[in-house]
């Protein structure tokens, strides 16, 4: 379904639309007092935007150098080119680990890959412990969010899938207990783990090391206390050396939600003795997208969301409109190159206002590329008629001043005289909620001539 | 041919020419932070608690008045025998630490723009004690407060296991409503030695 059928089933509760667009701009809103406290934020961005598109360029050697000291770290290396591999890679590990019991904490890559149904389908038990993470794994639904992943649920509901699944006493959505609850629970699911799965936002060649952000502390208690910890990452996650973590933990969490840093910032390099560490290193695609000049550079997100919370079009249509797994303006440059067609009319979910450029804290050119990959949608995907011809019209009006003038003029006219239930016939959707504003008598070029005579 | 090579030959031959690093001038970002000022701040933004103290002695018995009810306790500072309930020698699953209550670590490395303190496994005996424990307690010196990141990993060099922990666990999954205390732990206290 493409992403405005699916919004307007989002927007069917107009209520819920109404919180889901004002929590995120609240989110967007911290972002910006919390980075406007920091002096050469611009210069960090751009430093970001630096640093990963020299990663890209050297990405290969980056690698090698990291999967090499990673492995005299006592650290497996494994790698995968698609999701299928990847999922065979962990499932082999776990297996021979003897590992039923896996707890998980976000990886929005093991989401891509789709490990959960592939380990499941082998009797293990995969278990999301962020709690966000942990309400949609609950609801059987996707997240709707990079960061926030149960964004378009409400407390109500929390509260009802927490009584039906974790046996918890109404409380009117009580979100202190709610936690409460859910910390206990997890807990246990922690306590009784067999190996822990987590992602990896940043991967260190100079040190073969990696690093884990998380608020809840989801990612340590798992990886603690399992004998088995499984890092899965995509090959774009590569950074130089350590010094440049000072960068990225600067620009990650102040764009995410607005906190100087996350609350764990977890480095990780030797397995503790007798415990197993592996990495797997996952391309699915990422290659790929490296290979086009105009697009690569969405190679260099860092998965804050910032994209995400500002857009106009994601908070009143919602992650799951998106249908894709990293939603949001980002993930509508990223899901057109694995699957074209599937994904055609994620670009064209945008008013182009480049908000999400201006707060990307690497300077991804996010609705350049959006804009770009509208040309290559439109010519390589069949186009609605309708769209198609009117297309047509107007690029042959927009070309011939005198016809678009006359078109401007009777445009103008209907505005004024036409009754409203012509203007907003079911044919014009820009009537669809709003009214369109009366027809003025001049045209700006009418407008511009007189003001010139009269000067 | 195995997936290792292929993927490091498709990215061979599908990445730009080499683009250079640029350097980090931390001259750009230095604003002249008075330093335990701006920590305390921000420690206190991401909801911990910072105390000065004139010796390391004050802690134990300042933890005992803030949290007279806590039974499992446990410090890696100096002279702490009559305070530590358990014997780290003595556990043999870390999962026999979940009853933590109270866990006092030493750091020297700590960030006065985002309240984060420093810890590696020279100062954790076990590296899921400052995540399993109800509430954590560091100390530190005001010398070992940095102003940024980008000086804590000046300062940062061998380590298996390190991590900067700002404030307590924390989420706002539900709702966007911010509760203190999710998987790790409730409560975040800092002492620093003037």
């Amino acid at each position: 379904m493409s992403h405005s059928k699916l919004a307007s089933i989002f927007n069917k509760d107009e209520k819920k639309v109404d919180w889901h667009d004002k929590a995120l701009w609240f989110v967007r809103h911290k972002r910006d007092l919390s980075v406007h406290q920091v002096k050469g934020w611009e210069s960090l961005r751009d430093l970001g935007h630096g640093i990963k598109a020299h990663m890209l360029s050297n990405l290969d050697s980056y690698l090698q150098e990291f999967e090499k000291n990673a492995q005299a770290n006592g650290v497996e290396v494994h790698w995968a080119a698609n999701g299928e591999e990847h999922n065979q890679i962990v499932h082999k590990i776990l297996k021979e680990n003897n590992a039923k019991k896996i707890v998980k904490s976000k990886s929005m890559l093991t989401e891509e890959c789709h490990l959960n149904p592939y380990l499941e389908a082998d009797g293990m038990e995969v278990i999301d412990t962020d709690l966000g993470e942990r309400i949609v794994q609950l609801a059987k639904e996707p997240p709707s969010h990079i960061v926030l992943p149960a964004i378009h649920k409400n407390k109500h509901e929390v509260d009802e899938l927490f009584q039906e699944h974790l046996g918890t006493e109404p409380c009117d959505g009580d979100p202190q207990y709610l936690t409460h609850e859910a910390r206990k629970h997890l807990r246990e699911k922690f306590i009784t783990a067999d190996a822990a799965i987590t992602g990896v936002n940043f991967a260190i060649a100079e040190t073969g090391g990696f690093v884990v952000c998380t608020n809840e502390g989801n990612a340590d208690m798992g990886a603690h206390l399992a004998p088995v910890h499984i890092a899965c990452m995509g090959v774009e996650k590569i950074i130089p050396k350590q010094e440049h973590l000072g960068v990225f933990l600067r620009l990650l969490a102040r764009s995410a939600t607005g906190q100087p840093i996350t609350t764990y910032s977890s480095h990780f390099r030797k397995p503790k003795d007798g415990r197993k560490m592996h990495i797997v290193i996952v391309d699915n695609g990422r290659s790929e997208q490296l290979s086009r000049p105009d697009f690569r550079a969405s190679l260099h997100c860092i998965r804050c969301g910032a994209c995400m919370n500002t857009c106009p079009i994601y908070r009143r249509s919602g992650g799951h409109s998106y249908d894709a797994t990293i939603p949001g303006p980002i993930g509508s440059i990223l899901s057109p190159g694995k699957d074209l067609t599937k994904h055609s009319s994620l670009p064209f979910a945008s008013t182009l206002c480049g908000s999400c450029s201006n707060v990307c804290p690497v300077k991804i050119d996010i609705h350049s590329q959006l804009y770009k990959w509208r040309q290559i949608i439109t010519k390589e995907t069949p186009q609605p008629f309708v769209k198609k011809a009117s297309m047509k019209m107007m690029g042959t009006m927009f070309s011939k001043p005198s016809q678009f003038e006359r078109v401007g003029k009777l445009a103008r006219w209907s505005l004024r005289t036409l009754p409203k239930s012509v203007i907003n016939a079911k044919p014009n959707t820009w009537g669809k909620e709003r009214d369109l504003p009366k027809g003025p008598k001049q045209s700006f070029d009418e407008w511009y001539a007189e003001k010139r005579k009269q000067e | 041919m195995g997936s290792r090579e292929k993927i490091l030959g498709q990215i061979k031959a599908n990445k730009p020419e080499s683009l250079e690093l640029p350097a980090i001038d931390l001259g750009l970002f230095d604003e002249g932070l008075d330093l335990l000022q701006e920590f305390t701040k921000k420690v206190e933004v991401v909801g911990g608690n910072v105390i000065q103290i004139a010796s390391e002695n004050e802690v134990q018995a300042k933890m005992t008045e803030l949290f007279p009810d806590a039974k499992v306790k446990y410090s890696t500072l100096d002279e702490t025998e009559a305070f530590n309930t358990l014997s780290i020698e003595a556990i043999q699953k870390p999962h026999d630490l979940e009853d933590l209550d109270i866990l006092i670590l030493k750091s020297d490395i700590a960030v006065a723009e985002n309240g984060a303190v420093w810890l590696d496994d020279s100062k954790i005996p076990m590296r899921v004690l400052p995540f399993i424990t109800k509430h954590l307690v560091f100390v530190l010196e005001e010398k070992s407060i940095l102003g940024y990141m980008h000086e804590a990993y000046a300062n940062i060099d061998d380590f298996g296991f390190g991590v900067f922990i700002s404030g307590p666990s924390k989420t706002a999954d539900i709702e966007q409503s911010l509760v203190i205390g999710a998987h790790g732990a409730l409560s975040l206290t800092v002492f620093v030695k003037k």
